[in-house]
């Protein structure tokens, strides 16, 4: 099975609570699903959607066309008009075919005359009816349902408004053929706290599968299989579950989507559970989480904690990384310790709040002013946002410097099923610390990893400031000890270059031989993989180059790497394609193709595949495909 | 024996510069209070004050400009044993600083900053602060002060510090009793110290202030202490505090305006929720165990997210 659904609706109106819904039934049943969230920077009304796959393996990417697309509003219906094609099925409710385009306030101006033009076109009137009539004209099967009716018929009294999200959710289920059993189930773990609320909505369910029953939209029933215990979990979640595996105990943050939920995620889970046999007296710990006046507290007061030896983080977007830069640039220049998990939405400025990008890539790499030593780092799906982050608190430990995690809106609301968290994947790498009281120099020159030992505040005395600084850590405007100073933070990035796995900095996947070479970072590593496959099937050898870490940067693999390959393009979410161009500063090979993307919407495994076949098949060189899939 | 706080780098402060009788009235402070060396950080931002924590021999961080207090509050926060004194400026706590010093009066942590207070920025050459009286021309500005002034004293209890006092930097006396109230208040505390700029401003000078301030502790009325035994009286002692900091001009108020001791620290209120958050505070806690693995048990933390 390989099912691809979106179920849209206004802001505030359950969209999530739905997806939740559909996530968890499926995952009863033993499926795979892979969930991602669209949605506007507004509270109440705005269009938003879920759209997601489920497969018997674990799907690693979005396509298009929908098969299912359930309408909680009229807006999603134009929205989404042309998502679905010949045999997919759309669910809404009766009452939208009233509907009139100029009625629909809250879709985006230029997206309504849009709609109105496609419409206009094919002389359809500008309204539910016309869009319906699209469908049809397109082979769509179009199922009008009535919501109100079927909430009645299962609860009397109360808003049946309030029960749209899981009457939608429910027809779906019924309609892809999942048995009721697994969908009541669901609903008894999205509203596990609330028996009243699970009662009436498992009876909206109920009417729901019986709905579709009589009016014969049941699917075929999809078979189940034995249930694993899996985790479902977000990138956010992922990466906070990795940050206290990590040892990370001081957490800073300022709200900002789509970084402040990893935070929030800390703050339900502030109280650690310790594994039984490795507790002395305690059973539990705690984790603090602050959330500051603003992202430059963010960033200092997390540095001040680091310096009593907490493993200490903060997580922002682009406007509050902005704000980091001075205090990173403190970090790299006084070496400390210190996590910035960077979620990258889309830029500049404020640009798409609640959307996607990889536009912060150049900007890491350089933010702060002065030369410092940072490591950069990157995660490209669910799983590696908890080990990369478990290792981004290694790495600062290890080398006592700024490290900086990439993340990108994709993966921090993406929802994915995990099969475990594997508890020994990553050890623990302690700084190389003195002992209490001991007498030290913190900015020791006599070392040849250019890492001096560390001390902590409250256990020894030492000195730091943000001026050049002599081995004491007192300001010192002598030529020598300058030069000396930035050769020693300097001779850190060789030492993590040569100390760091070559595999958590680059990886390669596919064939050894290959047609066409991709070379990606972040959120696109699922539908490559993906399309690696179709390519396979298609005869056409695929491989991809995946790189993990920027600084270091594994200049000498990806050099020897891309010279020896036929074809390469570079796929980004961003309009430089950043990536390449920091391969053509590490390494001077410039990669002539690009597929890219900067809608702020997810790439989709089919608009990749068709981008690179077009690639494939042109013979000109410097071509540039931009990828527009997504409401 | 008792720890030696001073230390021996070179000052490079101004010959008669105010910062000197705030160092003094530190170290004497740290020294009467028979403190050692590990127990106490110096946190501060950028300036001449900035250079104080290379001064003492206490762990010290020289930050970023303004930055002072969320640094501090890092470290206080991370292990809350400590103390953690602010020497910092008027310009890097109540210009660039400022909405760190307001927030820091919500939290309540228990920082004790010292606010080097001489209405210019000396380092960058004598610009004005945001403590300069509106109108006021200094020497090294080209023409009269346009920006009104701040009040630190009123600013500090508006934004809810439960310590606020005020000190001469030439009378450490007072000062160093203020430090070590301050150090030994739960919470956040702050010290408007009055110094001059010998070198910037010839205004507020030495003598300009001699002549104008007056101890509120020599009124024998004069109680700002809050206890839970008086606590009804809280709402008039911030009205006579806030009262007492409006006064400026002929006369200057120094001393102890008003403190607080029922409102709950920052770490007090953050222990009812982290657990055992004062008796093994993250600077305590132990992460790995001894084959480097985590001693987090992921799956029981985060039991909400697994679907069995």
């Amino acid at each position: 099975m390989d099912l691809s659904l979106t179920i849209g609706g206004p802001q505030g109106g359950g969209i999530d609570t739905s997806s939740n819904m559909i996530n968890r039934a499926f995952a009863e049943a033993g499926y795979n699903v892979f969930a991602v969230r669209e949605y506007h920077s507004n509270i109440k009304g705005r269009h938003s959607y879920n759209h997601i796959r489920v497969k018997e393996e674990r799907p690693r990417s979005l396509r298009y066309p929908v098969d299912i697309l359930v309408a909680l509003d009229a807006d999603t219906l134009y929205e989404h008009m042309d998502d679905v094609v010949a045999g997919s099925k759309v669910i809404y409710d009766k009452s939208f075919e009233s509907g009139d385009l100029s009625q629909a306030r809250l879709i985006m101006r230029d997206t309504a005359k849009r709609i109105k033009e496609r419409l206009q076109g094919e002389n359809l009137p500008l309204n539910v009816n016309g869009v319906i009539q699209h469908m049809k004209n397109n082979g769509v099967i179009t199922i009008a349902v009535p919501f109100d009716a079927v909430v009645n018929s299962a609860i009397s009294g109360g808003t049946p408004t309030r029960y749209f999200n899981t009457l939608g959710s429910a027809i779906t289920l019924s309609i892809a053929g999942l048995p009721v059993n697994f969908t009541s189930e669901a609903i008894k773990q999205v509203f596990a706290s609330k028996p009243k609320v699970v009662e009436d909505n498992v009876k909206v369910v109920e009417a729901a599968y019986k709905y579709c029953e009589e009016n014969k939209l049941s699917g075929v029933p999809l078979k189940s299989f034995p249930k694993k215990q899996r985790l479902l979990l977000t990138g956010n979640d992922a990466a906070a579950i990795g940050k206290v595996m990590g040892g990370l105990r001081f957490q800073t943050y300022y709200p900002i989507t789509p970084a402040s939920d990893e935070s929030t995620v800390l703050e339900e889970h502030e109280t650690l559970s310790l594994i039984e046999n490795e507790k002395s007296s305690l059973e539990k710990a705690g984790v603090v989480v602050i959330q500051t006046e603003d992202e430059i507290s963010a960033i200092t007061m997390a540095m001040g904690a680091a310096l009593t030896g907490t493993r200490s983080a903060t997580a922002t977007s682009g406007p509050g990384f902005s704000l980091m830069a001075e205090g990173i640039s403190f970090a790299g220049m006084d070496e400390v310790p210190i996590v910035i998990t960077l979620y990258q939405r889309g830029g500049p400025s404020t640009g798409l709040p609640t959307r996607n990008g990889q536009s912060d890539l150049l900007f890491a790499l350089n933010t702060g002013h002065g030369e410092f030593p940072r490591i950069v780092l990157s995660s490209g799906d669910i799983e590696e946002c908890a080990y990369d982050a478990m290792k981004a608190l290694n790495y600062a430990q290890r080398y006592q410097l700024p490290v900086i995690h990439l993340i990108d809106k994709n993966l921090a609301t993406t929802s994915d099923l995990i099969p475990e968290i594997d508890k020994s994947r990553v050890k623990l790498i302690p700084a190389v610390s003195v002992s209490d009281k001991e007498e030290f120099l913190r900015y020791n020159l006599n070392t040849e990893t250019g890492i001096s030992k560390v001390g902590y505040f409250g256990k020894n005395i030492f000195w730091m400031t943000g001026d050049e600084h002599d081995e004491l850590g007192h300001v010192t405007e002598d030529p020598e000890v300058r030069d000396r100073q930035m050769q020693k933070r300097f001779q850190k990035l060789e030492t993590a270059a040569h100390e760091i796995p070559l595999e958590d900095r680059v990886q390669v996947f596919g064939e050894k031989e290959a047609d066409i070479t991709f070379v990606t970072w972040g959120s696109q590593k699922g539908p490559i993989l993906d399309v690696i496959d179709d390519l396979k099937k298609e005869g056409i050898k695929a491989n991809m180059l995946y790189l993990k870490m920027f600084e270091p940067f594994p200049s000498e693999f990806v050099k020897s790497f891309l010279s020896r390959s036929k074809l390469v393009v570079d796929v980004e979410s961003n309009i430089l394609a950043q990536a390449s161009r920091v391969i053509r500063l590490e390494t001077g090979i410039e990669i002539e193709n690009a597929i890219l993307k900067y809608s702020g919407r997810h790439m989709t495994e089919d608009e990749i595949l068709s981008a690179a076949k077009k690639i494939i098949n042109k013979k000109e060189k410097f071509i540039v495909e931009v990828l527009t899939n997504g409401a | 024996m008792a720890h030696n706080f001073k230390n021996d780098v070179v000052i490079d402060w101004c010959p008669g510069c105010g910062d000197f009788g705030i160092l003094t009235s530190i170290t004497q402070a740290l020294t009467e209070m028979n403190l050692g060396g590990e127990d106490v950080v110096a946190v501060s931002g950028i300036g001449c004050s900035g250079k104080t924590p290379h001064y003492l021999n206490i762990a010290g961080v020289h930050t970023l400009h303004g930055r002072a207090i969320p640094f501090a509050t890092g470290v206080k926060l991370a292990n809350p044993n400590l103390k953690v004194i602010l020497p910092s400026g008027d310009g890097d706590l109540l210009s660039i600083g400022a909405g760190h010093f307001v927030a820091e009066g919500r939290r309540n942590t228990g920082l004790t900053i010292i606010l080097f207070d001489n209405a210019v920025y000396g380092l960058t050459k004598g610009q004005a602060a945001p403590t300069m009286q509106l109108g006021e021309k200094t020497k090294s500005l080209a023409r009269e002060n346009i920006f009104g002034k701040v009040n630190p004293i009123a600013l500090a209890l508006s934004s809810g510090y439960s310590f606020v006092a005020r000190g001469f930097s030439f009378d450490m006396k007072q000062l160093k009793g203020l430090i070590k109230m301050a150090l030994n208040h739960k919470g956040s505390a702050v010290i408007d110290v009055l110094q001059p700029c010998p070198t910037y401003n010839d205004v507020n000078t030495m003598d300009w202030y001699r002549e104008r301030v007056y101890r509120l502790e020599d009124e024998p009325s004069w109680d700002p202490v809050v206890t839970k035994d008086n606590a009804d009286s809280a709402a008039m002692k911030f009205q006579q505090a806030y009262q007492k900091a409006l006064e400026w001009g002929e006369k200057i108020p120094t001393g102890l305006f008003y403190q607080n001791k029922t409102i709950p620290s920052f770490t007090e209120r953050l222990s009812q929720f982290v657990p055992n958050y004062l008796t093994n505070p993250p600077a305590s806690q132990v992460v790995f165990n001894k084959d480097h693995y985590t001693v987090v048990d992921p799956e029981k933390t985060f039991s909400d997210k697994i679907i069995a």
